[in-house]
Formats: C-alpha cells, sequence, structure tokens
C-alpha cells in the first residue's frame, strides 16, 4: 500500500518541464539507475546570489514522486543547503516502500549533479577551471 | 585461494567416494570433516541424521569450487541407492532412475549441454527446453514418490529460470557475468551524460510518438542497437574488458526497458 503523499505527488507532480539548459542560470542534472532502467532529469534555477528559484523535472518510470518532492525542496534553498538533501529524508517524507528506496538516491544524486552542473558553467563564465 | 579450495574439494571427493556405501554413521562423521573445512555448504537437509536406512545423501560436488565444468566427476551420491556418477546426471540417477534435488552447483548452461558462452543457439535452446519440460512433466513422475514429485517440481523451476535466463540477450549477459564473478552493481546511479541523454531523448520520442507505425519503426531501431551492443557486450566480455562489458549490459538494460514502453503503448 502506498501512502497517500506519495500517490499525491505520484498523480499531480509538481514541477514537470525543462528549463533552457544553455541558459548559464541553469544547472541540470541527469542520472539513471541501471537495474530498472530508470531516468531522471532534474533542473535549478539560481539567481544572481548562488539562491535557487525555480526547479523542474522530468522522469521517467518509478521517479515521479521522488523528483517531484526534489524540486518543491529545492526551492529557496541556496546551493549548500540542497547539497544536505539526503535520500533517506526523501524517502521518509514520502513513505517510500522498499522497491521505490532507490528513486530517493536518485534524486538526491540528480540535485548533485544539477548544482555541480551550474557551478561547472560558473567556473567556466569567469574563466576558471572547475574542479569537481 | 581458489588453488586452497580445489585442494578441499578434491580431497572430500576422495573421501566421499570411499565412503559413500558405509552406514550412516560413518557417513555423517565425514559431513562433518567436510561441514569444517568448506563454507559452503547449500544443501542443509542433508546433514540431519535421518531415521531411515537410506545413507545420507552428500552434496558435495567438485564442480562447486572449480570454476571450469571441464571436471566432470561429480561425487554426489543418490539419496535412493547410494551409488555415485561419473558424469553430470543431475536429474535423474543413472543406476535407480530417481529423481534427485537440485544441485546448486550445476549452471544453466550445463542444464542444456552448452558451451558457457554467451553465443547460443536460439532454435536448440528451445528444443532442449521442451525436451526437459517433457521428462519433468507432472504426468510423467505421478507414480514417483511425494518427494520425487517435489524435487521433480524443484528441477522444472530451475530449468523454467534457466531458460528464460539464457533467451534473452540481456540476461544471459549479466547471467555470464555473475558466473565470472563479475557481478553487474545495480546499485550504483550512473552519470555518463551522453548515454542519459540520448535515453532521455528515447523515451521522450517514445512518449510522444503516438501511431503504431512511428512505434515499430522506433522499435526497429532500438533493436538495432541491442544486437549492435550486444555484439560488443561479446567482444568486451572474450577480451575480459569488464568494465566495459557492463557498460555495454547497462545500455541494453536501458534499450530493454525502452522497448517494453513500446510494447506497453503499441
Amino acid at each position: 500500500m502506498y501512502h497517500p503523499i506519495v500517490i499525491d505527488h505520484f498523480d499531480n507532480p509538481r514541477n514537470v518541464g525543462t528549463f533552457n539548459k544553455n541558459d548559464p542560470n541553469v544547472g541540470t542534472g541527469v542520472v539513471g539507475a541501471p537495474a530498472c532502467g530508470d531516468l531522471m532529469k532534474l533542473q535549478v534555477k539560481f539567481d544572481g546570489s548562488g539562491k535557487i528559484v525555480d526547479a523542474r523535472f522530468k522522469t521517467f518510470d518509478s521517479a515521479i514522486a521522488a523528483s517531484s518532492l526534489a524540486t518543491e525542496w529545492v526551492k529557496g534553498k541556496s546551493m549548500d543547503e540542497v547539497l544536505t538533501i539526503k535520500n533517506l529524508q526523501i524517502a521518509k517524507h514520502l513513505f517510500l516502500p522498499p522497491v521505490l528506496l532507490h528513486c530517493s538516491m536518485l534524486a538526491e544524486d540528480a540535485i548533485k549533479a544539477a548544482v555541480k552542473d551550474y557551478q561547472k558553467k560558473q567556473a567556466e563564465a569567469t574563466g576558471e577551471t572547475f574542479k569537481a | 585461494m581458489n588453488r586452497a579450495r580445489k585442494l578441499v574439494a578434491s580431497i572430500s571427493t576422495l573421501s566421499t567416494r570411499r565412503r559413500t556405501y558405509s552406514p550412516s554413521s560413518s557417513t555423517f562423521r565425514t559431513i562433518s570433516i567436510i561441514n569444517s573445512q568448506t563454507h559452503h555448504s547449500s544443501r542443509r537437509e542433508s546433514f540431519q541424521p535421518s531415521s531411515s536406512a537410506k545413507p545420507l545423501c552428500l552434496r558435495f560436488s567438485g564442480r562447486e569450487f572449480s570454476s571450469g565444468s571441464s571436471d566432470t566427476t561429480s561425487s554426489s551420491a543418490c539419496w535412493n541407492c547410494g551409488s555415485s556418477s561419473e558424469k553430470d546426471a543431475f536429474l535423474f540417477c543413472d543406476s535407480c532412475r530417481s529423481i534427485q534435488p537440485i544441485d546448486d552447483s550445476v549452471d544453466y548452461f550445463q542444464i542444456f549441454d552448452l558451451e558457457k558462452k554467451y553465443e547460443l543457439d536460439a532454435g536448440s535452446l528451445e528444443g532442449k527446453y521442451k525436451d526437459w519440460q517433457k521428462k519433468l512433466h507432472p504426468d510423467l513422475v505421478h507414480n514417483k514418490s511425494q518427494k520425487e514429485r517435489d524435487y521433480a517440481a524443484d528441477q522444472s523451476a530451475k530449468v523454467t529460470e534457466a531458460y528464460r535466463t539464457l533467451t534473452k540477450r540481456l540476461s544471459r549477459a549479466m547471467y555470464i557475468m555473475k558466473l565470472n564473478g563479475k557481478n553487474v552493481n545495480e546499485e550504483e546511479t550512473i552519470t555518463d551524460p551522453t548515454l542519459l541523454m540520448e535515453i532521455m531523448e528515447l523515451r521522450e520520442t517514445i512518449s510522444e510518438a503516438n501511431d503504431s507505425k512511428e512505434l515499430d519503426q522506433i522499435r526497429s531501431q532500438v533493436q538495432e542497437k541491442l544486437k549492435q551492443w550486444s555484439d560488443s557486450f561479446v567482444e568486451a566480455f572474450e577480451s575480459q574488458r569488464f568494465d566495459e562489458a557492463v557498460k555495454c549490459i547497462q545500455r541494453m538494460t536501458y534499450y530493454e526497458r525502452a522497448c517494453e514502453e513500446i510494447v506497453k503503448k503499441l
């Protein structure tokens, strides 16, 4: 039995969509889970001061709820704050059943990938070399 | 490490052979000796002293520890008549024709008498599978004891599982990697952007496609890719480039998933 909260995110996912990935304020993270063929794209839009003002996601298969929640959580947070979001928090909030736990891992990884992408862009813009 | 295991295996083979016909008590002793030397004993039921007169079934097969199946000397003795068979007669005992329980050391390729390699002839596999199902058909075992009927049911399930694993390219690839001790790590997140972008676009195309002709077209493209990567897998695997082989498997997983989506839509 799935908890109503995860069903809600499944039926009414928030922030589905895409940003222009060439926008310098946008960081794009794409991650995949090979076991089930899951795929998640998460994008964050930063304002000039290092805060995330908007987010979008696109996912295939079971990771919809986790991605939807992730996009809600990143909004209004700074880069450092979102990097502390852990998969277990996502899983707990959604009452994810064991079979969907990997989705929360994917969501955490997607957030990190999106931020990293943004950092890379920023570094390139200022002429620095980005160190992972 | 492997050499030590082979040594243990050959010791246990020898002692098993010698004691196959002896009364239960000494057989039991043999087992406890073997038990202390080896870590993996899959057949726990063999070690319970049975109240019946039948000798305990000694399930240690030398094959469990050696990597190649060229070593065909099986040391498992039949639970019914105690005779131990020279060849891989894992289903029926050669002497008394009683059905044997599952031997976990027998791999799927051995079940179908196939070489342990990735390439196989699908027609021949199917034929062999049908033969097995005939042998294990419930009607043919109904006059056997309950124990044997249970064994037959287990064997049948294993044969079906083996067939399913070997027919599909992807599962076959993963299985053969597993046999070689290379487990494809399924938990790891992939971040390869090129691969993921490609798959993302593929899945988007599939979800946007609405007529069956378009979907069929996409499907044949994906099948093409599957075949291509399957060939790359063979090459990588045979050259022992296992990391590359794993990447091939990952791609194949995504293409398979895409195919499933297409089928769902059709």
